[in-house]
């Protein structure tokens, strides 16, 4: 195939990562055809086969062209439609193909695939949101052409020809009312049944009344017509509810989230023979081997094999820890450099990791604060309006019931909370659009709600503070011989130390020399002889917990002896972000208390927390997942940025939980909002926004009730008649859109200085 | 002005097949994926013919 296009396209989105990891053997995915496992996953259609992959890291045009590449060499692929906004892919097998060659194609060309299950809610779900967009624009259209006509009215037609106008906007206006604002009818019912009285009641009764005096006008024939301020009304109430759920989606789809964590696959003693056998098959008790690469399926105690394990994404420690015989493994953390052999104690959601979402699930099913506010006010909003009517009515009767009705639906339509019910939702849909497109992602609009109420941010170190992986910073070597036996030694060893090292020195030194009497002692360092002189790599005893020899980083000191005496040293550091200490003043300048919050030591956090400008008091490390949720929910508004599984349950009890860059993409859609930027700039953004937007809302909710005051004294006193009253409401929904929109340029502006 | 009359069935006529036409698009699932087509767009047509395979839904 011609990669040229694929280099050149590359380039042109510029958007592109892949992953450094190596594609893993197609004989990975050979669960895939496991009949078990197709009966669970695809879909036999006529003569073909279904079945749908997520793939990690699509982002950009040479992603999408790329994978359309697939049927072109994968063996019996037909078909592969990609959607982008979800992620997925859907293939299309012939009914003898091998699916493990499809995800085999995939994982070559750098998406990882993952086996999803299509289920019936998606379907459904599809079919809901076509239908919304059906509504929408049926609305919209009749709305114009009802407006087209009632300019002629409002510019004083009269005779058969405005009624002929008059019945044709009737007529436009039946779809309208009978179709597009059936779904506000029906909620309005369902909360009237669950005696609760939601936004959408006064809208309704708003509507309804407006219909019916409309019509019973019509049939006078006198008196105003209204089709066209109701259609735009509910025309503009859908086409923000539009705006929101299209905001809305891609949030969490939970039931994955154990499949992005943990392989899909494990391999099983079974029978006396290592077989590779889908997750969901493997028991406890059982034995499972784990490659040198692989991440670890299930929980279990490791009975055969020595190696290193990176639980970062679990615990948040930021250096592996040795895993021997009789150590616990947990699932979602990885095997570094030797293959494990372990027992299974626990196998999917009974894991450590399995707990931790089970947690995150049930959090994330609060109830909406946002929703429960709508209809507190919905409440006494329909009240209001109903008083309101009856008075106007009132005092319209000393001049004849004629008087009395006219000043009663003025004040009925004048009161209806159009602007009203549109100006939160708009102002938090507008905002959150603005911020996906500046690569922030937010769940929500009651995220973002609280995102403009919080007081105090709590900030993870590993990963999100720090680059999250381990680099020199200085190297100071006595001679050249010293820094090659150096490079030697550590070109042998898988310690990430070592590997760090070697990285750094790699450039610099020339061909290697041999090593004799290599050893490696875990924890404490390599050793061996080169030229018959006996060298030695391992922690410098002397530097440990970090000195002033490296500003901005928390050490690790490593030495280089020969002979025994010192020689060189290192320092290594999980560097701190460059922008950290920025953001974290720009916080500060906000009013916000700012603290750090880790998994690692508490003499690493305290030097952070040092760096950032910080006291000692706003370090706490030595966190624990479950300290780190104890001390987040400890404070009511309370904003944590942290990543990976082991904040999964910090985040989502916390009041606002912002997962950053870096981790796993799919626990971070457990948390309020994702950070898909590098970098610490967008959480400061994004409390701007969530701030910015709160004003934005504010000042919504004070001009439309403003104008629904006024309109409504008005009215009583019978300056304002029914029909200036219908040119007004839209009028009021029109300030709301423009104020939201200019709004959503202060916050725009926050997201584009965004580097 | 009696022109009026024969236009306004006209105009609501076509208001109706424009609504059809939209009604239409959204049922065959024009607007189920608005991330991808416009990128789509600027591959180069070999895939497209590809795509043209698909069976109509």
């Amino acid at each position: 195939m011609g990669m040229g296009e694929f280099y050149a396209l590359r380039e042109k989105s510029g958007t592109f990562r892949r992953a450094s990891r190596p594609p893993a053997a197609k004989a990975a995915f050979a669960y895939l055809d496991d009949p078990e496992f197709l009966r669970l996953y695809s879909e036999v259609v006529d003569d073909e086969r279904r079945m749908t992959f997520y793939l990690e890291g699509i982002h950009c045009l040479a992603c999408l062209w790329l994978l359309q590449k697939v049927p072109e060499f994968a063996p019996g692929v037909r078909r592969v439609e990609i959607d982008a906004g979800r992620s997925t892919a859907r293939v299309v097998l012939d009914l003898s193909a091998k699916a493990a060659d499809a995800a085999g194609a995939f994982e070559l060309l750098g998406y990882r695939p993952h086996a999803v299950r299509e289920r019936e809610d998606e379907e459904l779900r599809r079919r809901e949101d076509r239908l919304l967009l059906m509504r929408v624009a049926v609305a919209g259209a009749c709305a114009m052409n009802i407006m087209l006509l009632a300019i002629s009215d409002y510019a004083g037609a009269s005779g058969s020809l405005l009624n002929v106008f008059r019945w044709t906007s009737f007529a436009l206006f039946l779809p309208v009312l009978g179709f597009s604002a059936a779904p506000l009818f029906r909620s309005a019912w369902a909360s009237l049944r669950a005696r609760s009285v939601s936004i959408d009641v006064p809208v309704c009764l708003g509507l309804s009344f407006g219909f019916l005096s409309s019509a019973v006008n019509l049939l006078r024939g006198s008196g105003g017509v209204y089709f066209d301020s109701l259609s735009t009304l509910v025309f503009l109430l859908l086409a923000g509810r539009l705006v929101l759920a299209r905001a809305q989606r891609g949030a969490v789809e939970r039931s994955r989230l154990l499949h992005f964590l943990t392989p899909s696959m494990a391999r099983v003693l079974r029978a006396g023979d290592w077989k590779e056998v889908a997750l969901d098959s493997v028991k406890p008790g059982e034995r499972v081997e784990i490659r040198a690469g692989e991440a670890v399926p299930v929980d279990g105690v490791v009975d055969e094999g020595r190696s290193h394990v990176d639980a970062s994404a679990l615990t948040g420690e930021s250096l592996p820890r040795l895993a021997a015989e009789g150590a616990a493994l947990f699932a979602g953390t990885t095997n570094l450099d030797a293959p494990l052999r372990a027992r299974v104690t626990a196998c999917g959601y009974r894991t450590r990791l399995g707990r931790i979402l089970e947690e995150v699930e049930r959090a994330s099913a609060k109830p909406s604060q946002a929703a429960r506010a709508a209809d507190h006010a919905g409440k006494y909003f329909v009240g209001a309006v109903l008083t309101l009517s009856a008075a106007a009515f009132a005092i319209g009767l000393r001049h004849g019931p004629a008087q009395a009705f006219q000043r009663a639906l003025a004040t009925a339509i004048v009161t209806c909370p159009c602007g009203l019910a549109l100006a939160t939702p708009l102002a938090q849909s507008i905002a959150i659009g603005r911020a996906a497109a500046a690569g922030i992602l937010i769940k929500g609009a009651d995220a973002l709600e609280r995102l403009g109420e919080i007081d105090e941010v709590f900030l993870d170190k590993t990963g999100t503070l720090t680059e999250g992986a381990l680099g020199v910073v200085s190297w100071e070597a006595e001679d050249a011989a010293a820094t090659l036996a150096a490079a030697a030694l550590e070109s042998r060893s898988a310690h990430p130390i070592a590997r760090a090292i070697f990285a750094r020195l790699s450039e610099s030194v020339g061909p290697l020399p041999e090593v004799k009497d290599f050893r490696e002692v875990a924890g404490e360092g390599v050793s061996g002889r080169i030229d018959g002189v006996s060298y030695g790599v391992g922690a410098d005893e002397g530097e440990r917990g970090g000195d002033s020899a490296s500003p901005g980083s928390i050490a690790t000191a490593v030495a280089v002896t020969r002979g025994g005496r010192i020689v060189a040293r290192a320092h290594l550091s999980d560097r701190l972000r460059a922008d950290a200490a920025q953001t974290v003043a720009a916080l500060r300048a906000m009013g916000l208390r700012v603290r750090v919050l880790s998994g690692d030591s508490p003499a690493a956090a305290a030097e952070a927390a040092r760096i950032l400008g910080l006291t000692a008091q706003d370090a706490i490390g030595a966190a624990m997942p479950e300290d780190k949720k104890r001390i987040v929910s400890a404070s009511p508004r309370a904003m944590m940025v942290g990543d990976g599984a082991n904040d999964a349950v910090a985040l989502a009890s916390a009041f606002v939980g912002v997962a950053a860059h870096g981790g796993m993409e799919v626990s971070l859609r457990a948390a309020d909002a994702y950070l898909s930027r590098p970098g610490t700039a967008p959480i400061a953004a994004l409390v701007r926004l969530g701030r910015g937007t709160r004003t934005t809302i504010m000042r919504n909710l004070i001009f439309s009730a403003a104008y629904n005051l006024i309109g409504a004294a008005l009215a009583l006193s019978g300056r304002v008649g029914p029909l200036f009253a219908a040119v007004l409401m839209p009028l009021s929904a029109i300030t709301v859109f423009v104020s939201s929109m200019l709004g959503a340029a202060d916050a725009r502006a926050a997201l584009e200085a965004l580097p | 002005m009696i022109v009026i009359y024969l236009l306004m069935p006209i105009a609501v006529l076509m208001a109706a097949g424009f609504i059809v036409a939209f009604v239409r698009s959204v049922k065959g699932g024009q607007y189920d994926d608005l991330e991808s087509p416009p990128l789509k767009m600027l591959l180069p047509d070999e895939p497209v013919s590809r795509a043209g395979e698909r069976d109509k839904k």
